[in-house]
């Protein structure tokens, strides 16, 4: 049908003229926005950046990406990925590897942290963007009251949940049956010294280990924040809602990422939070689990991508090279908050000034453990939460091992999802 | 005295009906004039009545492009789906043909499909065919899924022909053709317009089709668009636009239905019930 | 028991007038091939999009496939279907399924029954309250949903103010979240079957009626020994078209709940393992199991029953 054909044809068209790359990114206030502005007119006319938005959450942005990939979509040249799926495209032959010569450029300066997500196979798939991790936020007077100097002693979390028990405080995280509690659990696996996967790499054959002395003292610490000093509300809490529950009268601690420190500050600008309040919050690195054994704690962030069906390849590596500079990274920290891969970016005065938490961050990007690095990721995220879902009912003697039975079944096909 | 009574309750059964089915359709309005922190008020009415959210909207690539999309595909399948079920059904409403009932049970056969089943296979194929994310990818599933109830519409209007006025018009000195155009396609196109309209509603309501075969806004329809919208900011709920989006794709249904109230009753009852 | 059909009898056509009764061969012959050349077209793309993605279906439903590591794709014969019986999800979404199902139906055959009497009986407003009634039946289900989700959610919904109920979140808990979801396609699905069931009415003879209120029979006693036996057939059609579309329900819990809290339909669990755990190979094998689930709905309707379905429209 002819008609067909015309139909079959249509798409977007361009510029004949000046390549345009399309970066799909996930959503944020514009800093992303501003960044393909910038590295446009630097480019003078060698190519042209364009945004396209994908959907707020990293599930749905995965999901659409997958499909059209999968398509062998040639539209796609650059896009902000999530760490936790950089190994699955990488596998699936979705993205285009960086040579040694641009892996160097692009990992120069990097905290490590940010180098490991973005690596697959002993290649550089994709460009450190901006790394993310969490801390453990605190109220000075709930601490000082229980006799804790978070600050200075390193914390366990057996000290915070006495200490909110204590003074009648919660402590707040993110139980809500999404990725958001994933990253609690890792953390906490990993700080108590042990791992979720043996070998993530072995992709379908991996093998778990939650059922460890490692993801037994996690599931015994997620049951006894969720039983005893949680907010209500907590089985379908995500950061938000964390920081809510920080923020109110009864709020002790806080495990979350850094933009709430922005967030808090901007709430007391117009006018919806007191400033006491925020007065009153320390930060600290995220808790041990055991006293003598340091924290790990959790790793996010962006990693930019290149299509591996893309039309300008070499473009793109020049235009990420842009996107990722250090001027570029520290331009988008102080724009939206998130903080940036490399490390220099942590020194500078204005940095400092505005987050005056930027050394801690740093250190703790650089000693984070990111969470289970498999091309079957989303899998075994969903089979995790699975089982410790709700929070209160996580049983240390039954919940590991049946989620470690879950993933293997999953990552089988023996078992629904 | 005791038929005016009747009549009275009847009446009343009937504000009931109205009621019934406008208070949602009143909500989605009344959600899409709220302002800003307004939305969550948690009152029927607005406090304050704005038209903000039409021009958020109508200011967003996303939705113009999902409404230009759905008009166009929708459009398509239905001419296309009404032109091959007039076809088949005026084969089945006048002519004798072995395997006319096979016909007829394979429309009913695919109007109880369950259409999730076809998105893997259907995905596959069309990423293979490089149709993917393209309107002819959405036409042509909405055309398979709308031919059975067209076909039944059409035929069953059909059946009420006299087509003996063909003949009469002939015996007339009408030409064949003339004779078709003026009294066949008359009595015809009521039949026409009600297959077209019933067609046009399931291609503008569909969403599994729309979410799995589409990727980008070159294909994709209004409802897999609403799914997708985004809020003003990272953290804001789109409840506002969402709403504004509804109404305004709302408006073409509540139009046709008006206009067209008595031909889509007697299609789907298949004439039984008159006016 | 009476039941006097409006509806042509089926399969014959009368010849044209004028002519003598038709040369059987030849013509018999050409009708025939108009014929089918005639249905041709529409019957070829009703089942291209049909029946060879489910053929296709039935083919990766024997492998254990996932879209992102294609290198991985094996042959496993029916593992899949036995994965997938032997599954507790499975099962809990079926129960889901029939209970959405069983509780929308029962309550739409009585809602849309009493709509299509006052439809028949109402003189004031007779043309207001048919448009009205469609109106439900052409809105997007998405945008239905959307309104029902926003009625009863936290932040933006009236119905707990107007209901002095506080707090309740009504989408965090399974029966209440089934609750929203069963109210919304109720909604939108009684002027469906209160259409189909007024054509039934329609066709019970008046007479009936009056010889029966001549022997003095109650208006109750007239609707259950006249009304209701006279559209028997009308009842199961339109029966059997609204447990089909409830066991397919999708577009709702989509949008209301996403399938959290257990609220998974079949619909809503097969697209889940198809295109967002792109696992193809397990997603094909519910995909088969959700048609042979509809048709064995339909087969049981129809023997089961006895559906006539020469009353569904048109035949």
């Amino acid at each position: 049908m002819v008609v067909g054909a015309g139909l079959v044809a249509c798409g977007g068209g361009g510029d004949s003229s000046t390549p345009t790359l399309t970066w799909y990114t996930n959503p944020d206030n514009g800093g992303q926005e501003d960044l393909a502005n910038q590295c446009t007119d630097a480019a003078e006319g060698a190519y042209r950046i364009e945004i396209s938005e994908l959907p707020s959450d990293a599930d749905s942005q995965r999901e659409q990406l997958v499909r059209r990939l999968a398509a062998n979509d040639s539209s796609i040249d650059l896009m902000s990925l999530d760490p936790v799926f950089v190994p699955e495209f990488a596998e699936a032959g979705f993205l285009r590897s960086f040579s040694d010569d641009e892996a160097s450029t692009l990992t120069q300066d990097v905290l490590d942290g940010a180098v490991t997500t973005s690596t697959w196979n002993d290649e550089l798939v994709a460009a450190p963007f901006w790394a993310n991790t969490q801390l453990l936020w605190y109220r000075r007077s709930v601490a000082e009251q229980a006799g804790l100097d978070p600050e200075n002693q390193p914390v366990t979390w057996d000290q915070i949940i006495g200490a909110a028990e204590q003074t009648g405080t919660t402590v707040d995280v993110t139980g809500a049956r999404y990725e958001g509690y994933m990253v609690w659990i890792n953390s906490l696996v990993a700080s108590a010294g042990g791992q979720i996967l043996e070998d993530p790499a072995a992709g379908k054959d991996a093998t778990p280990t939650l059922d460890t002395d490692a993801g037994r003292s996690a599931a015994d610490i997620i049951r006894r924040v969720g039983r005893d000093v949680a907010a209500p509300g907590l089985s379908t809490a995500i950061e938000e809602d964390a920081r809510a529950a920080f923020q109110s009268d009864d709020g002790g601690f806080m495990v979350n990422w850094p933009y709430v420190y922005g967030a808090m500050l901007a709430a007391v600008e117009d006018g919806s939070l007191d400033q006491s309040v925020v007065d009153d919050i320390g930060w600290a690195r995220v808790p041990r689990v055991d006293e003598g054994t340091e924290s790990a704690p959790p790793l996010g962030g962006i990693n930019i991508g290149i299509g591996a069906f893309g039309k300008h390849q070499d473009l793109a590596v020049e235009a990420v090279n842009c996107i990722t500079s250090e001027d570029s990274q520290k331009a988008y920290m102080l724009a939206e908050g998130n903080p940036a891969a490399k490390s220099a970016v942590f020194d500078d005065p204005e940095i400092i000034e505005k987050f005056p938490m930027a050394d801690l961050i740093r250190t703790s990007i650089d000693q984070a453990t990111p969470r289970p690095q498999s091309p079957y990721y989303p899998d075994i995220s969903a089979a995790t939460v699975r089982e410790f879902h709700p929070p209160a009912s996580v049983n240390p003697d039954s919940t590991p091992r049946n989620a470690d039975d879950l993933i293997v079944n999953v990552l089988q096909d023996k078992q629904l999802l | 005295m005791r038929s005016s009574r009747n009549r009275l309750l009847w009446a009343v059964g009937g504000l009931v009906i109205i009621v019934y089915t406008m208070i949602p359709v009143a909500w989605i309005v009344s959600l899409s004039f709220k302002k800003g922190d307004d939305i969550n008020n948690q009152k029927f009415l607005p406090t304050e009545w704005s038209w903000d959210n039409y021009r958020t909207v109508f200011d967003t690539d996303l939705f113009t492009s999902a409404l230009r999309n759905s008009v166009g595909i929708s459009l398509i399948a239905t001419v296309i789906s009404v032109t091959l079920a007039t076809f088949a059904a005026y084969a089945i409403a006048r002519l004798n043909f072995r395997g006319k009932k096979l016909v007829l049970s394979t429309a009913l056969a695919i109007a109880m499909f369950p259409t999730v089943a076809l998105v893997g296979p259907l995905f596959d194929m069309w990423r293979g065919l490089g149709i993917y994310d393209t309107w002819l990818g959405l036409i042509i599933p909405y055309m398979s899924f709308t031919l059975p109830l067209s076909i039944w519409t059409l035929s069953a209007f059909f059946r009420e022909i006299p087509w003996e006025m063909e003949q009469a018009a002939q015996v007339d000195g009408a030409t064949p053709w003339q004779a078709f155009r003026k009294v066949i396609v008359p009595l015809a196109a009521p039949g026409v317009f009600t297959a077209a309209i019933l067609t046009f509603f399931f291609a503008w309501n569909d969403f599994v089709f729309g979410i799995s075969l589409t990727a980008t806004d070159r294909s994709r329809p209004v409802p897999a668009a609403l799914a997708f919208f985004t809020g003003e900011s990272f953290f804001q709920q789109p409840t506002a636009a969402i709403s504004a989006a509804a109404v305004i794709v709302t408006i073409p249904v509540i139009a046709l239905v008006l206009v067209f109230q008595r031909k889509i009753v007697a299609g789907l009852t298949s004439g039984a019930v008159k006016g | 028991m009476t039941t006097i059909t409006a509806d042509a009898p089926t399969g014959t056509t009368p010849p044209p007038a004028g002519r003598a009764p038709a040369g059987l061969s030849d013509r018999a012959r050409s009708e025939q091939r108009l014929g089918w050349y005639l249905v041709a077209p529409a019957v070829a793309t009703m089942l291209l999009v049909t029946a060879y993605p489910l053929g296709r279906a039935v083919y990766l439903s024997l492998f254990s496939y996932r879209l992102t590591d294609p290198g991985a794709r094996e042959f496993v014969g029916l593992r899949n279907y036995s994965v997938v019986l032997t599954d507790g999800l499975w099962w809990q979404t079926v129960f889901t399924t029939l209970f959405i199902t069983v509780v929308t139906v029962a309550v739409e055959l009585v809602i849309g029954f009493a709509f299509a009497l006052v439809m028949h009986r109402i003189v004031f407003g007779r043309r207001t309250v048919r448009t009205a009634i469609l109106i439900p039946y052409g809105i997007i289900t998405v945008v239905a949903a959307y309104a029902w989700q926003y009625a009863f959610a936290l932040d933006s919904g009236f119905v707990n103010q107007w209901f002095g109920l506080g707090d309740k979140a009504w989408f965090s808990d399974r029966w209440s979240a089934l609750a929203v979801i069963i109210l919304a396609e109720i909604w939108k699905t009684t002027p469906f079957i209160s259409l189909l069931l007024l054509a039934g009415l329609a066709q019970v003879p008046e007479d009936l009626q009056e010889a029966a209120k001549v022997d003095g029979a109650t208006t109750w006693q007239r609707f259950i020994r006249v009304t209701v036996p006279n559209m028997k057939a009308a009842i199961m059609v339109a029966l059997l078209f609204r447990t089909l579309d409830a066991y397919r329900i999708f577009d709702t819990i989509f949008i209301m709940t996403n399938g959290a809290e257990k609220t998974e339909s079949v619909s809503f669990l097969t697209y889940r393992q198809t295109i967002t755990r792109t696992a193809l190979g397990l997603g094909s094998a519910l995909s088969v199991l959700l048609f042979l689930s509809v048709a064995l709905i339909a087969f049981v309707f129809v023997k089961g029953f006895r559906t006539d379905l020469s009353r569904v429209r048109g035949d």
